[in-house]
C-alpha cells in the first residue's frame, strides 16, 4: 500500500529548480545595479521560506506529541519541508556577510556609543552572526534526529521509537519557541532597532505554523487522489486541516490585534512610530488588506463545513493564506526601508519565487525518497484497522 | 502550543492500559455509583467537617464585607502609589482559576476529547464558583458597591455614561457574559442527569426538586437532538470567552503605560496563566474527591496525567512570558522598564518574586516532565497547590511591584496588606468551598449520561 511520489512530479521538481535558479540569477543580475535593494528583497524571501521549513518542523513535533489522524497524512510532507532548513542555512551565509548593509545598528555611520549598553552588546555583529549560526545548528540537529527516528520506525517497526520521537518533540518544541523568538528579534525586529514588543516572537511562530499548514494542505490535495494517501484522506480529514487553518488564522489575528491595541492605547514614543509607518501612506492599504484577506474572509469561510470538506476549495483558500503570510512578513519588515509606502522592486518577486523554487525542488526531492505514508506507526495502524 | 489533539479519530498518547474508565462498568453500575453519592449514601461525617470549616470561612467573608460596607475601602492596605492591592490580585486569581473549567467542558468537547467526560461537570462547577468569588472583589473595591449599576450604559438623568475606552468597562461585559454562559452551559449539561436523579429518588421532596429542575426531560430522541445542538452551540460560545475574558483582564493592565503592566505579551500569557492555575485547581479538587468518594474508576490516572501535561504546556508559556518581559526590559533600553525588572528581582519584594519563580517555574517545570511524577497522585496534589500559590504571587508581583515605584521617587511607597485584606481573601475561599460542598452533596459531580456514553464507546472498541 505504500508507494512514494508519483513520477509526474519529476517535471514539477525540475521546473522548480529551473525557475529557482533562473529567477534568483536574474535577481542577482539586477543586484549589480543596487545591492542594497537586492538584499532587502532577499531578506524578506529568506525570512518567509525559513519560516515555512520551521513551521513544518513545529507542526511535525506537535503531531508526534498529540497524535491524531490529520498528522499521518501530513507527516512525510512535514518531514520533507523541515529538511529544507539546511538549504536556508546555506542561503543565510550571504546575509551574514552583508549585515551592515541591512541593519542600521551595524552600519558604519551608526553611533554605537549612544546605544544602551545591553543593546550594544546584543546587537553586535559577532554576537548576531554567532546566534544565527546557533539557531540553524539547533534546527538542523533537531530535524536530523526527527527524520532519523522516523526512518528507523519505517525500517524496523519497533514500537519504542514512537516514545523516542515524543521525548525529542517535547523539548524540541521548547527549543523551537526560544530560537524562533530570538531569530525574529534578530532578523526582523532589529531592522528598527529602537522598537520592541514582547509578543513579536509569538506572531512569527503562528505565521510559520499557518504557512506550513497551508502549504501541506495544498500538496495533500494534489496527492490525495491516488494511493497511498487516498487510503486515509477523507473529506473529514480536510475538515480537520481546515480547522487547523482556522485556529492559526484566529491566533494570528488575536496576537496581531493585541499588539496593535496595546501599543495604540499606550501611544508611547518608543513604540508608536512602528505603527505610524505601517498604518499610513501605502502601508495603510496593505494593513487593510491583511485585516480583510488574512483574517475576515478566511475566518468566515473556514467556519463553514461546506468549504472545509471540499478539498479543492480548501486548497485554494490555503494558497491564498500562503500569499497573505508573505504579505504579512513584507508588512512587518519592509516599512523599515520604505517608510512612505511599499515600492515596486522586481527583485522582491525574483528572490521570493527564486528561493521558493529552490525550496520546492529540495522539498520534492526529499519527498520522493520515502513512502508517502509512515510505515509501522502504531497509532496509524490502529486508525487503518478501525477504518 | 499547549493544544491537545485535533481530529475525529484521535488516538491520544497515553500508556496502553490506562483507560478513561475502568473496565467492567455497565450503564447501570455507572448510574448507581454516581447517583448514590447524592441520593442514597447520605451525608457523611467527612463532608460535614469540610463543609463546616468552609462555612465558617464564609462567615469571615461576610464579616469582612460588612466592615468594608460600614467603614469603607480605607480598611484595605491600598493607598497612593499602590491603589490596586489585594482586591485586584484576588479578582484575577479567581477568574483565572475558573478558566480551566470552561476549557475542559467546552474546548475539549469541540476537540472531541473523550477524557474530559468524567471531570467536566465539577470543573464547570468550579468555574461558576470561582467567578462568583472573583465578582466579590471589584464590587467591594468600588467604595459604594450599591452604585455598581453605574457601570452599565443606560440612559439616566445624571448624564453619566461609561468610558468605553476603558478596559475596566470591558471587564464588566466580559465577566458578566462569561458568568452567564458558564451557568447556562452547566445547567443545560445537568438536565439529563437531573432527570435521572428525579427517576431514582425515593423521597418526595427530592423527586419534586429534581423533577422541577429537569424541565420535563423525558429522554426522547427529539430531546436528545436538541440537547446536543444546544450544548454544541454553548460550547462554541464558551470557547472564545475563555480567551476573551482573560485577555480583557490583561488589558486592565496593559492599556495603562505603567512599566511592568504595559507589555504586548500580556494577553496570551495571561490566558496561559489562567489555564495553568485553573488546571492546578481541578487537580486540587479531583485528587481528594476521587479518593474520598472512591471514584478512581472514573477519574483515572489517565485524567491526572493529561491534566499534568496541560499544566506543563501552559506553565511553559507562562515562563516564556516572564522571559520575554525580562529580555525586552533590557533590549528596549528603556530605563524605567529596566528598573522595574531589577526592582522585582532585587528590590523590597524580591523574596516574593523568587518564591513566585520557584512555585511557578522551578518546581513544576522541572518535575512535570517526568511521567513518574505525573502519575504520582501525592506529588501531583502538592504541585497543584504550589502552582496556585505561585499564580497568586504572580498577580501580586505584577500589581504591587509595578505600582510601588512611581516615576518620581518622591511618590515611592510600599504596600502592606491589612487584616481585612486577608480576611476577605480567605473568606472567598470559604465561599468557594461552601458552594463546592453543596454541589457534591446535591448534584451529580460526574456527568452520568456522558459516562454511560463512554461505557458504550469503550465496549465497542
Amino acid at each position: 500500500m505504500n508507494d512514494s511520489l508519483p513520477p509526474q512530479y519529476d517535471r514539477v521538481q525540475q521546473g522548480s529548480l529551473v525557475a529557482g535558479v533562473v529567477l534568483l540569477g536574474l535577481s542577482i543580475a539586477l543586484g549589480f545595479s543596487n545591492w542594497t535593494q537586492f538584499f532587502r528583497s532577499y531578506l524578506v524571501a529568506f525570512i518567509f521560506w525559513t519560516g515555512m521549513g520551521l513551521g513544518c518542523m513545529a507542526i511535525l513535533m506537535l503531531h508526534h506529541m498529540v497524535g491524531g489522524t490529520w498528522g499521518f497524512a501530513l507527516r512525510r510532507l512535514l518531514e520533507s519541508g523541515a529538511k529544507t532548513v539546511r538549504l536556508m542555512a546555506v542561503l543565510a551565509i550571504p546575509l551574514l556577510l552583508i549585515v551592515p548593509k541591512l541593519y542600521s545598528w551595524a552600519a558604519p555611520e551608526a553611533d554605537r556609543a549612544a546605544m544602551p549598553p545591553f543593546k550594544r552588546f546584543y546587537l553586535s555583529r559577532t554576537f548576531f552572526t554567532g546566534r544565527t549560526i546557533f539557531y540553524f545548528a539547533a534546527w538542523i540537529v533537531l530535524i536530523y534526529f526527527l527524520n532519523k527516528f522516523s526512518a528507523e520506525q519505517d525500517r524496523t517497526g519497533e514500537p519504542g521509537i514512537l516514545r523516542r520521537l515524543q521525548n525529542l518533540s517535547g523539548p524540541g518544541l521548547l527549543i523551537y519557541g526560544l530560537t524562533v523568538t530570538y531569530a525574529s528579534v534578530d532578523w526582523a525586529m532589529s531592522l528598527e532597532p529602537k522598537w520592541f514588543s514582547t509578543i513579536y516572537g509569538m506572531i512569527f511562530m503562528v505565521t510559520q505554523a499557518l504557512s506550513a499548514t497551508a502549504l501541506v494542505t495544498v500538496v495533500v490535495m494534489f496527492l490525495s487522489d491516488r494511493k497511498p494517501l487516498s487510503d486515509i484522506v477523507t473529506p473529514l480529514l480536510f475538515n480537520d486541516f481546515g480547522n487547523l487553518l482556522l485556529v492559526f488564522t484566529m491566533l494570528w489575528a488575536y496576537l496581531s490585534f493585541s499588539q496593535y491595541l496595546i501599543i495604540w492605547a499606550g501611544n508611547l514614543q518608543d513604540e508608536i512610530p512602528w505603527y505610524m509607518a505601517r498604518a499610513s501612506g501605502g502601508w495603510a492599504w496593505v494593513a487593510l488588506a491583511l485585516i480583510v484577506f488574512h483574517f475576515a474572509i478566511p475566518f468566515f469561510l473556514l467556519l463553514m463545513r461546506f468549504i472545509k470538506r471540499r478539498k479543492r476549495i480548501l486548497a485554494a483558500l490555503a494558497a491564498g493564506l500562503i500569499v497573505m503570510s508573505v504579505i504579512d512578513i513584507y508588512w512587518l519588515t519592509v516599512p523599515a526601508f520604505e517608510p512612505k509606502g511599499p515600492e515596486f522592486h522586481l527583485t522582491d518577486y525574483g528572490t521570493l519565487i527564486g528561493i521558493g523554487g529552490l525550496w520546492m525542488w529540495l522539498f520534492l526531492s526529499q519527498l520522493r525518497k520515502r513512502p508517502l505514508l509512515p510505515l509501522h506507526d502504531p497509532r496509524l495502524e490502529e486508525v487503518l484497522h478501525h477504518g | 502550543m499547549g493544544m491537545e489533539p485535533i481530529g475525529p479519530q484521535n488516538t491520544p498518547v497515553v500508556p496502553p492500559g490506562v483507560p478513561e474508565i475502568a473496565p467492567g462498568h455497565t450503564y447501570g453500575s455507572v448510574t448507581d455509583k454516581i447517583s448514590a453519592i447524592v441520593l442514597t449514601r447520605g451525608t457523611r461525617k467527612g463532608w460535614w467537617v469540610g463543609f463546616l470549616i468552609a462555612f465558617a470561612l464564609l462567615m469571615v467573608m461576610h464579616y469582612a464585607i460588612a466592615m468594608v460596607l460600614f467603614i469603607g475601602v480605607g480598611l484595605y492596605g491600598i493607598n497612593i502609589p499602590v491603589g490596586w492591592g489585594f482586591a485586584i490580585v484576588n479578582f484575577v486569581w479567581w477568574i483565572g482559576i475558573g478558566h480551566a473549567g470552561t476549557l475542559i467542558s467546552a474546548f475539549l468537547l469541540l476537540m472531541r476529547q473523550k477524557w474530559r467526560t468524567s471531570i467536566n461537570r465539577f470543573a464547570e462547577a468550579m468555574t461558576i464558583f470561582a467567578v462568583s468569588c472573583a465578582g466579590v472583589f471589584p464590587l467591594m473595591h468600588m467604595g459604594r458597591p450599591w452604585l455598581f449599576y453605574w457601570l452599565l450604559p443606560y440612559p439616566d438623568t445624571m448624564g453619566v455614561w461609561p468610558q468605553f475606552r476603558s478596559p475596566l468597562v470591558w471587564d464588566v461585559f466580559a465577566v458578566s457574559t462569561y458568568a452567564t454562559v458558564s451557568v447556562l452551559f452547566w445547567f443545560v449539561g445537568l438536565i439529563p442527569d437531573l432527570a435521572t436523579l428525579r427517576d431514582q429518588a425515593k423521597k418526595r421532596i427530592a423527586q419534586f426538586v429534581y423533577g422541577f429542575l429537569s424541565l420535563g426531560w423525558r429522554g426522547s430522541a427529539i430531546h436528545w437532538r436538541r440537547y446536543e445542538m444546544a450544548s454544541l452551540l454553548l460550547a462554541g460560545l464558551a470557547t472564545p470567552l475563555v480567551i476573551s475574558v482573560h485577555t480583557v483582564v490583561s488589558f486592565d493592565f496593559t492599556i495603562a503605560i505603567i512599566p511592568g503592566w504595559h507589555s504586548t505579551i500580556f494577553p496570551p500569557y495571561f490566558v496561559a496563566g489562567a489555564i495553568y492555575s485553573g488546571f492546578a485547581m481541578v487537580l486540587t479538587l479531583a485528587i481528594p474527591l476521587r479518593s474520598f468518594y472512591k471514584l478512581e474508576d472514573f477519574v483515572t490516572m489517565r485524567h491526572l496525567d493529561n491534566m499534568a501535561k496541560m499544566l506543563l504546556a501552559t506553565g511553559l508559556i507562562v515562563a516564556y512570558g516572564y522571559m520575554m518581559e525580562t529580555f525586552m526590559a533590557f533590549y528596549s533600553g528603556n530605563p524605567f522598564d529596566r528598573y522595574m525588572i531589577m526592582n522585582r528581582m532585587f528590590g523590597p519584594y524580591a523574596p516574593w518574586y523568587w518564591l513566585l519563580i520557584t512555585c511557578n517555574i522551578a518546581i513544576p517545570m522541572t518535575l512535570l516532565w517526568s511521567s513518574k511524577i505525573r502519575r504520582n497522585v501525592k506529588a501531583l496534589f502538592c504541585i497543584s497547590l504550589v502552582v496556585q500559590l505561585g499564580m497568586w504571587l504572580e498577580r501580586f508581583i505584577i500589581v504591587v511591584t509595578s505600582l510601588h515605584r512611581d516615576f518620581v521617587p518622591s511618590s515611592w511607597g510600599m504596600f502592606y496588606p491589612t487584616a481585612i485584606d486577608f480576611l476577605l481573601f480567605f473568606g472567598t475561599i470559604g465561599l468557594f468551598f461552601t458552594l463546592f460542598y453543596l454541589f457534591i452533596r446535591y448534584l451529580p459531580m460526574i456527568s452520568i449520561f456522558e459516562m454511560r456514553e463512554l461505557v458504550h464507546k469503550t465496549a465497542e472498541e
